[in-house]
């Protein structure tokens, strides 16, 4: 004779109800206690009137109800026992799972689901199985809750545990591995083609944590499921027996499916299971001449990340999908950033959309084209960014092209000197530095006298690296600027030069010991090992 | 600017045709012109609860009507920005500002904007207070949030927000009723929700599709509404997946609850909430609970049940993005 003794199991079946509900005094305190905490809202806390019976008292009452009283009774004691969660009235609801009425029956597994969701689960793995095995129950609704239940069934549900076994008037322990029960097993596999599409969805969702093995030939039916839900989660479930002809067989009919969501998925499915058969990149490939131009663009990108070339034709769709998106929305926005995949071909879609209606959309596509062609080699190709009308373009750009310009022209200074972004003047105010001979002569002065004293800041400290003649005449004047800043920045320009440099700053100092400029300069010599 | 409002409802009246018949390609390549809606966000790098949630909404009413959208709404971070007065439509979702409170110039360019002919919608603008810091629930209270109250106190002092009628045209605008097997894309024959949860939700909860809604009108025109939180149920990935997953709570009866529920033991505090009838509920909730039950001004007693799973998700998901593209298509006509 065995004696089996779950000893895990068996913990959660010994604990009991001991709570009380709280005299009337202390709700009086717990409603105070509350009426501070909301004392800004126009909603008042009311303190109840009545004397109420103690948790246990109606806990009892409403399992008396649950087992005697009428139909009615039964359903509202098996709402009410939800709002006392407790391994005692988890058990009486389970009790209640086999009530020939399936109101009683829906009303004592939302009872018990809200137990799980308030965070009051159930451990006992006999209960819990008893829950589970409601996935059989007539009534879809109850099929319903078990179902989407099944995450929280699954620890108590799949615990392994310990085994003792007499063998030979000797005790043995033994380990209990954590597999479903035969019958439960069965039950789902079963429920994967539930009349229902709820239940067939959840149970597809949640198989894997069953460690219940989905068949090929169900997941075959699956797909070709009527309900949309289905067919999604079942597509995520591919990778199983991504190999199976049968499947792939399927796939590929899907890939042609009048749901466009379904087809994109379609997409992401074929490029997880490229791996286990080429077929899947047959499939990729067709999908490049969907009617719809997001699957076409999702399909070329995916086959161009596989290394694969893109037909002309295709990349042009890609290109007109983008021109006429509204905006950067999350397929947009994937699709943007993987044409850099295309490669040279790649660069040509984003040329194109730097003139695209969205800001967003410009700014990426500037960037990805002087990026992918080394733009910031030619300056025609990079100037329009710079009269864009946002200043969010404008600013990613000079970002990227800040330290990558070379040494630029006059003309190309020309275009943008007169440029009525503040902006994009301080960039070639910065660019003076390493800009041709011509460019600075032609414009460097415009820029000095320019109305913003950033630009203007940017002009003196360009021209103090470059040292051009006249230049220490430049920041003796700047120093007398009413601007601090301008100021700072010809002393930072004559501090660089040690010897005519240093002598215009002394000679500033005593003339202006008051000014706030003048702290700074001591400073700064003092720091030098000058003595001012 | 008046101009340009008028330009706009030009092109809605152009635009808003019933598409009986839509074909999924036609909303990818779509025309100049579209309109942008605005959104505030006071802290720009602030957290968004909700942020698939608009540009969702904009798709979906590309898709299934002709109005056309920039699905990238236009963020503005002050009341006070100029391009407000280039777009009719002002989006805020209360829940995701550091507070509500903005100065005198701000509510004086709010108030311009409102009698220049903009609308404003404040989502999550109702909220009952028994929700407390819970930003992931909707409650049907009948008056605007308390800082909502206060802050349009400083916009128009002389105005008070009024609950919308039932049969407010704003509800019906586009999508009438509550959504069918066929919206929800499932078979006929299978059950869209819970009976108990469907008989609620069609005589109480939303009834004909309507919902708790609260308005300001200014010059005669509603220029400003407040609901609970709809914004949770606008969001689709895209495969056409609802996200993120939404619960019911539904106000349930039995039999003796009347008296049962009185005597209930019962450990937590009370909060009054207004009904659509002016009416007072008292809600009971439980500390480290959601709230358990209702006792209503008849005398009547119901208690809260709790529902979730793929159903209950997708219906509420369906109802809240009809909602949403009513309100919109609303604010462009009127």
């Amino acid at each position: 004779m065995k004696l089996v003794v779950s000893i895990i199991g068996s913990l959660s079946a010994l604990l009991i109800l001991s709570g009380q509900a709280p005299s009337f005094e202390q709700k009086a305190d717990d409603s105070q206690g509350n009426l501070d905490a909301n004392s800004t809202d126009s909603n008042v806390t009311v303190l109840p009137t009545l004397q109420r019976s103690s948790q246990t008292e109606t806990i009892k009452k409403a399992e008396v109800d649950l087992r005697h009283g009428k139909e009615g009774e039964r359903v509202g004691a098996a709402k009410l026992l939800g709002k006392y969660p407790s391994s005692l009235t988890s058990s009486i609801l389970v009790g209640s799972l086999d009530d020939q009425s399936a109101l009683v029956r829906r009303a004592a597994m939302v009872s018990l689901s809200e137990h799980f969701l308030n965070g009051f689960p159930l451990y006992d793995k006999s209960l819990v199985e008893k829950i589970f095995s409601k996935l059989g129950d007539p009534d879809v609704e109850v099929r319903r809750e078990v179902s989407t239940l099944i995450p929280r069934l699954v620890s108590p549900m799949m615990r392994s545990g310990v085994e003792r076994v007499m063998v030979n008037g000797r005790p043995v322990y033994r380990a209990l591995p954590s597999t479903l029960r035969p019958d439960l097993l069965a039950l789902t596999q079963r429920s994967f083609l539930d009349s229902d599409a709820i239940v067939r969805q959840n149970i597809l969702k949640y198989h894997t944590y069953l460690q219940v093995p989905l068949p090929p030939v169900t997941l075959e039916k699956l797909l070709k499921d009527q309900d949309r839900g289905v067919l999604l989660t079942a597509l995520d479930r591919v990778s199983y027996n991504a190999s199976q002809p049968r499947v792939i067989a399927q796939i590929e009919k899907l890939s042609l499916h009048e749901d466009r969501g379904i087809r994109l998925k379609i997409v992401d499915v074929v490029r997880d299971s490229n791996r286990y058969n080429t077929k899947y990149r047959s499939i990729l490939r067709s999908m490049t001449e969907d009617p719809d131009p997001e699957v076409t663009s999702m399909a070329a990108v995916e086959l161009a990340r596989f290394g694969e070339k893109i037909k002309p034709e295709v990349i042009d769709r890609i290109k007109k999908y983008l021109l006429s998106a509204r905006g950067m929305s999350s397929q947009v926005t994937t699709i943007l950033y993987a044409v850099s995949a295309m490669g040279v071909d790649g660069v040509e879609v984003y040329k194109a959309l730097t003139g695209h209606g969205s800001s967003k959309m410009r700014t990426v596509a500037w960037q990805r084209f002087l990026s992918l062609s080394n733009g910031w080699k030619n300056p025609d190709g990079w100037i329009p960014a710079l009269m864009d009308r946002d200043q969010g373009v404008r600013t990613a750009v000079i970002n990227t092209l800040r330290g990558r310009v070379g040494t630029m022209g006059k003309i190309s200074m020309g275009k943008l000197v007169g440029s009525s972004y503040a902006d994009v003047r301080k960039f070639l105010a910065e660019s003076l530095a390493g800009a041709e001979n011509e460019a600075v002569l032609e414009y460097s002065f415009d820029l000095l006298i320019d109305e913003n004293l950033n630009v203007r800041a940017s002009t003196i400290r360009s021209l103090g690296v470059r040292r051009e003649t006249g230049w220490l005449k430049i920041m003796e004047r700047s120093l007398l600027d009413d601007e601090y800043v301008i100021q700072r920045a010809a002393m930072e320009s004559l501090l660089t030069d040690p010897v005519r440099g240093i002598l215009i700053l002394k000679k500033y100092i005593s003339k202006n010991p008051g000014e706030r400029i003048s702290a700074m300069i001591r400073i700064e010599l003092q720091r030098a090992g000058i003595q001012p | 600017m008046m101009k340009c409002y008028q330009f706009y409802f030009l092109l809605i009246v152009f635009l808003l045709t019933n598409r009986s018949s839509y074909s999924q390609n036609a909303n990818s390549l779509a025309p100049e012109g579209s309109l942008r809606v605005m959104q505030l966000m006071k802290n720009p790098n602030g957290v968004r609860r909700y942020p698939d949630a608009l540009p969702s909404l904009l798709r979906m009413m590309n898709e299934q009507t002709w109005a056309k959208f920039d699905t990238d709404p236009l963020f503005i971070s002050e009341l006070t920005d100029e391009r407000i007065h280039e777009n009719p439509i002002l989006y805020i979702n209360c829940d995701d500002q550091p507070n509500l409170e903005f100065s005198p110039e701000e509510n004086q360019a709010l108030r311009r904007y409102m009698e220049l002919g903009g609308f404003v919608y404040l989502d999550a603008g109702i909220k009952a207070s028994f929700l407390g810091a819970d930003l992931g629930h909707s409650y049907a209270a009948w008056d605007e949030r308390p800082e909502v109250k206060e802050w349009f106190a400083s916009v128009f002092p002389e105005k008070a927000f009024i609950p919308l009628d039932r049969s407010h045209d704003l509800f019906r605008i586009f999508f009438k009723g509550l959504p069918k097997n066929s919206d929800l894309k499932i078979e006929a024959s299978q059950k869209r929700l819970p009976e108990t949860v469907l008989t609620f939700v069609e005589q109480e909860k939303w009834p004909q599709g309507t919902y708790s809604f609260v308005g300001m009108k200014v010059k005669g025109r509603l220029a400003c509404i407040a609901s609970p939180i709809c914004a949770m149920g606008w969001g689709q990935d895209e495969f056409g997946h609802w996200i993120p997953p939404i619960s019911f709570r539904i106000r349930e009866s039995a039999e003796n609850f009347d008296e049962n529920l009185k005597l209930a033991s019962f450990a937590g505090g009370t909060f009054e909430v207004t009904r659509e009838d002016g009416l007072k509920d008292i809600i009971y909730s439980q500390p480290g609970q959601r709230p358990v039950w209702v006792q209503e001004p008849a005398g009547k007693w119901r208690i809260f049940k709790y529902y979730s799973g793929e159903e209950i998700s997708n219906y509420a998901h369906a109802f809240y993005a009809r909602l949403g593209m009513n309100v919109f298509l609303y604010a462009l006509l009127n």
